[in-house]
């Protein structure tokens, strides 16, 4: 079926149909400009023959009259293993350099959330050799995991860590999903797999930030697809990178009023949940198999009552908070200990030693955070001698929050450290306990485990 | 729905005659069909010859028309001659014979506050720059069923509903080549500085698709910007993108203007784009240029405050298609977008006129689209693309310090790492007023020489721990020695990072600064003497031991012997020094 193009605006266009073939909501159409194609969706039916659609690409050089071509079909993607070590674009299509063999199996991007009766949450701790998170927001496995943060607190360098911790570690597959993030971090990241194999186990795909709004509003759902299968078809337990899923909203947001909605609260779209429940509730795991999904998310103007970063809140298992006053003062991963949570720090699933000593170091540095305004006014010498003392310690357990990671070796200098939760346990432990209290604030800074503070110190002497 | 109601109206000043009546009738019929009739219509507003609308199509006849197709073929013609144009003029007058052609004409059905609605002009494209009365010049924003929606980049005052548009059929875009270095021009290409026509070699849209990340090779190139503070902490890479971000007043655009002169003789091209910015600024931007001989290899895009907001909307897109021609040759550019603030508030003004409507801060929902497809276009290109670069120092202003604004924090989001100057600093006399804590470069330690990482090593992590304790104890009486030391220390280093205006450092004096804090060779001289110190080290090493100087240029690398001869300068140059 063919139409033709009646309106244009931004980044949707009407386009009319001969009465009866009407394409259906989310079904493909595409248009030719200058001889190239260029897709969009069906958003929206306007009339018996008028069809509002969102491209998937640039409006530059479209006019009035343009021909467009129905297919019958909504966006499918490739999925199965052929696809593990490329990478691709929303459509499915390699941006690698070589083509997407056609013989693989595609599924379309448009699917239900699995139902009730094959839900299997899970209760069992991912390690991730990060020692704060482990300690104070262990990530499950099979859960979903948000890493909130504002701009530049550090957010994709902590998640291309976990990749590396992780992903390098782990033996099933993985996805790596970059939505409207930077061109130059998906080189990076790529270049990066490369070198260290892991991408023969990945599946990487892109919708950067230079891409138009439809591009961005899809590419979540492109890389879930290829996630779900390898959960649904071949059972495995699957990892789901997100980077950022923040992205999705926003471009979302971007369509939403040229699609003819009324704007919602800070002007994002009235579907702002739905949009997000319906991509959420798809990342979950089933009795076939899991996905582990982490996901990035962007927090504008560092307000996280921001109704993009609260929605996505509801959805999460575990939240990581990265936070611009803690990366001020150089400690990476910039980790708020205090607002960072996990669902499953309780005491029947992570055991007795590791939640006693995680409420301990909350408690401290909660103590610490209340004392800080009383020091700023009167100095340290007004503080009562146990006060002085959970200060002391306070500053000791934040340097030691710091800890060098393997991605950021090239700004820091420093090489990385992976820490075994065993570890960060006995290290913590001995902080907490004030065994540690005798060695200089310095030597518990970006460093692995405690005996590293030992060492630090005593070459120090 | 058109073709139905097919027919051509003639317009006439005197009525044409049978036999002409039948000739014009024979030539609409085999152009549009047997099935057009022909109408005429007496125009008395028309002095002489006729016009013909058929559709979108209109054919001028009359002497106005004629002597713009003459004057337009003189102008071809002594655009290519090169010395005496008197007898190609001559020729060409005698040779030219009018023609008639059909041109399509819409009409603007509304005018008012630089947006324009026009009826007709059914192929108009997206993008596409239209031709207003009195040349003014516009370009489709949107397509809707029986009207498109115009941005005018002139005043639109002789603009007026009723009046006509024409079509150019060129999508909107930037005249390139390499006659523009040295020049200043508007956001359309045209120069503002009087010193004649220039000639291009290319027009490239000003909207075009970034390179795709196959293309891309990491950063690894230093761009120096010969300012310590800078290409010590936070180095730029060539293909990066690096925010300098600050309130008014702090030294925003002089970074970038140094940066400009720092590029002197390293083969690269600098596009200086103002944006919104106070005329008489970018004036005196292009005399400092001038006066350190840096303008022949930079160009200034202005669009200034006085421009209308589509001129402001399009000037950063026009300097990045500049950019990109010369990037695609190889080049290694530098472009710097003076300030991207001004930009979003003229995208606003746009988009609430065109009745878009208002999210955060009043701005439309694709205000971060518009600049991350901007920044995008930033990129180390690589090798099988020819390798060129574009660098992109984009400035953001914040008020009253406030960084997680929300313009700041999406252009954030978008770059490779961000600047914060500071007013506190920027008073206390810490100029330039870098805020180590919050300043970060993500592409970083891979753009710098060897040299200058080992020189540099843990200086930003002891610096922001510096800070950190220095606000701890600020009112600690009794401060153990090993505190008093640590304190001491980073004083000096904060005095070393001082550095003036239009004073960039080279490669060899960072290197010498670097290696004398890290080595602590400050540590007896007055916080107050540290620059006048330093820069005796330099003095001296460049004297006694010039091949040293020239190795670390050259080489980029720092062996242990060097570090100890530097050392060593340092001693001679303290013992010379009053101790406290």
């Amino acid at each position: 079926m063919t139409g033709n193009i009646v309106r244009l605006e931004g980044s949707v266009c009407d386009v009319e149909f001969a009465k009866g073939a009407l394409p259906k909501i989310n079904e493909a159409l595409i248009i030719k400009i200058n001889d190239k194609q260029t897709v969009m969706e069906v958003a929206l039916h306007i009339s018996e023959t008028r069809v509002r659609c969102i491209l998937l690409g640039q409006g530059d050089g479209i006019s009035r009259g343009m021909a467009v071509e129905s297919t019958g079909n909504t966006i499918t993607v490739p999925v199965g293993e052929k696809i593990l070590g490329r990478m691709m674009n929303v459509l499915g299509e390699g941006i690698d350099g070589m083509p997407v063999d056609k013989s693989i199996p595609r599924r379309s991007i448009h699917r239900k959330a699995p139902g009730f009766a094959k839900l299997n949450p899970s209760v069992e701790i991912l390690e991730t050799g990060i020692k704060v998170i482990d300690l104070l927001a262990p990530y499950p496995k099979g859960g979903k995991i948000g890493l909130f943060g504002g701009a530049g607190v550090g957010k994709t360098v902590l998640i291309q860590e976990l990749i590396h911790n992780i992903a390098s570690e782990h033996g099933g597959y993985s996805v790596f999903a970059g939505v409207g993030e930077r061109s130059r971090e998906g080189n990076d990241l790529w270049s990066e797999m490369k070198a260290s194999g892991v991408i023969d186990k990945t599946a990487l795909v892109f919708g950067q930030m230079n891409e138009s709004p439809g591009v961005r509003m899809r590419v979540a759902l492109s890389g879930l697809t290829m996630a779900e299968y390898f959960r649904d078809k071949e059972h495995k337990d699957v990892l789901f990178f997100i980077d950022n899923i923040f992205r999705f909203v926003q471009a979302g947001s971007e369509v939403s009023t040229v699609l003819g909605r009324m704007p919602s609260a800070v002007g994002y779209q009235p579907t702002l949940a739905e949009d997000m429940g319906s991509l959420q509730e798809r990342i979950t795991s089933t009795k076939d198999g899991s996905i582990t999904s982490v996901q990035a998310v962007y927090v504008p103007a560092d307000d996280i009552s921001d109704p993009a970063p609260a929605t996505t809140f509801s959805h999460l298992d575990a939240t990581t908070v990265l936070s611009r006053k803690i990366a001020e003062q150089g400690i990476y991963p910039a980790l708020d200990p205090l607002d960072s949570s996990s669902r499953i720090l309780e005491e029947d699933i992570v055991g007795k030693r590791h939640y006693a000593v995680a409420r301990q170091t909350q408690a401290i540095l909660q103590r610490y955070r209340e004392l800080q305004d009383i020091i700023a006014i009167l100095g340290m010498e007004e503080l009562s001698e146990t006060d002085r003392s959970t200060v002391a310690r306070a500053r000791r357990l934040q340097k030691f929050l710091a800890q060098p990671m393997f991605v950021a070796e090239k700004f820091t200098g420093l090489d990385g450290k992976y820490v075994t939760v065993e570890d960060t346990l006995r290290s913590f432990e001995a902080i907490v306990g004030g065994e540690a209290d005798n060695y200089p604030e310095y030597s518990f800074y970006n460093v692995g485990t405690i005996d590293e503070v030992y060492t630090k110190a005593k070459k120090a002497e | 729905m058109e073709n139905n109601s097919k027919s051509a109206v003639l317009y006439y000043s005197v009525r044409p005659n049978k036999e002409q009546e039948k000739s014009l009738l024979d030539f609409v019929k085999s152009k549009y069909g047997d099935d057009c009739a022909l109408k005429l219509v007496s125009d008395i507003s028309m002095k002489d010859g006729f016009r013909l609308v058929c559709g979108n199509d209109t054919y001028n006849w009359n002497k106005k028309s004629r002597y713009e197709q003459l004057k337009k073929r003189i102008n071809e013609i002594s655009a290519s001659a090169d010395g005496n144009i008197i007898p190609l003029i001559r020729e060409s007058v005698e040779n030219w014979v009018p023609s008639v052609y059909a041109e399509q004409v819409g009409t603007v059905i509304s005018v008012g506050d630089g947006i324009a609605t026009v009826s007709g002009l059914d192929e108009a494209f997206l993008g596409e720059i239209l031709i207003f009365n009195g040349n003014v010049r516009g370009m489709v924003l949107s397509l809707s069923e029986d009207k498109l929606g115009c941005v005018l980049f002139d005043s639109d005052g002789v603009v007026g509903s009723g009046s006509s548009v024409m079509r150019t059929g060129k999508i909107a875009g930037m005249p390139c080549g390499e006659g523009f270095l040295g020049r200043c021009v508007d956001a359309l290409g045209f120069p503002i500085d009087e010193k004649g026509k220039i000639e291009a070699k290319d027009y490239r849209p000003i909207e075009s698709p970034a390179p795709e990340i196959k293309d891309r090779q990491s950063v690894n190139t230093p761009l120096e910007t010969g300012i310590l503070v800078i290409d010590s902490m936070f180095p730029i890479g060539r293909g990066q993108r690096e925010l300098i971000i600050g309130d008014r007043q702090t030294g925003k655009t002089s970074i970038a203007v140094d940066t400009i002169i720092n590029q002197k003789n390293k083969n690269v091209i600098c596009v200086y784009v103002a944006v919104g910015q106070k005329a008489s600024s970018v004036k005196s931007v292009y005399e400092t240029l001038e006066k350190h001989g840096a303008m022949d290899y930079t160009v200034i895009v202005c669009a200034s405050a006085a421009d209308s907001a589509s001129m402001q909307y399009i000037a950063p897109y026009a300097g990045c298609a500049l950019a990109e021609y010369f990037m695609n040759k190889s080049e290694d550019v530098l472009i710097i977008y003076d300030d991207l603030s001004k930009h979003a508030v003229a995208y606003r003004s746009i988009s609430l006129l065109l009745g878009r409507s208002p999210g955060r801060e009043a701005y439309p929902g694709d205000v971060f689209y518009m600049h991350s497809r901007l920044l995008e276009r930033s990129a180390r290109l690589s090798e099988e693309k020819g390798g060129g670069s574009m660098t992109a120092l984009p400035i953001v202003e914040t008020k009253a310090g406030d960084v997680s604004a929300y313009i700041p924090t999406n252009i954030i989001s978008i770059t490779d790492g961000q600047l914060f100057l500071e007013t506190d600093l920027f008073y206390s006399g810490q100029r330039p007023a870098v805020n180590i804590g919050l300043s970060v470069s993500r592409v970083g330690g891979d753009a710098q020489t060897k040299a200058m990482k080992q020189a540099t090593a843990t200086l930003r992590l002891d610096l922001a721990q510096y800070r950190e304790m220095e606000i701890f104890t600020q009112f600690s009486s009794d401060l153990d020695d090993a505190t008093k030391e640590q304190l001491k220390h980073g004083q000096r280093l904060m005095a070393m990072l001082r550095q003036k205006q239009c004073a960039p450092l080279s490669h060899h004096a960072k290197i010498i600064y670097l290696v004398c804090a890290k080595e602590k060779c400050m540590k007896n001289i007055q916080t107050d003497d540290v620059g006048k110190f330093l820069c005796d080290v330099v003095v001296f090493a460049e004297k006694e031991h010039n091949d040293l100087c020239e190795r670390i240029d050259k080489s980029g690398t720092l062996t242990d012997d060097d570090r100890l001869i530097i050392t060593e300068i340092a001693e001679k140059v303290v013992n010379g020094y009053v101790e406290y």
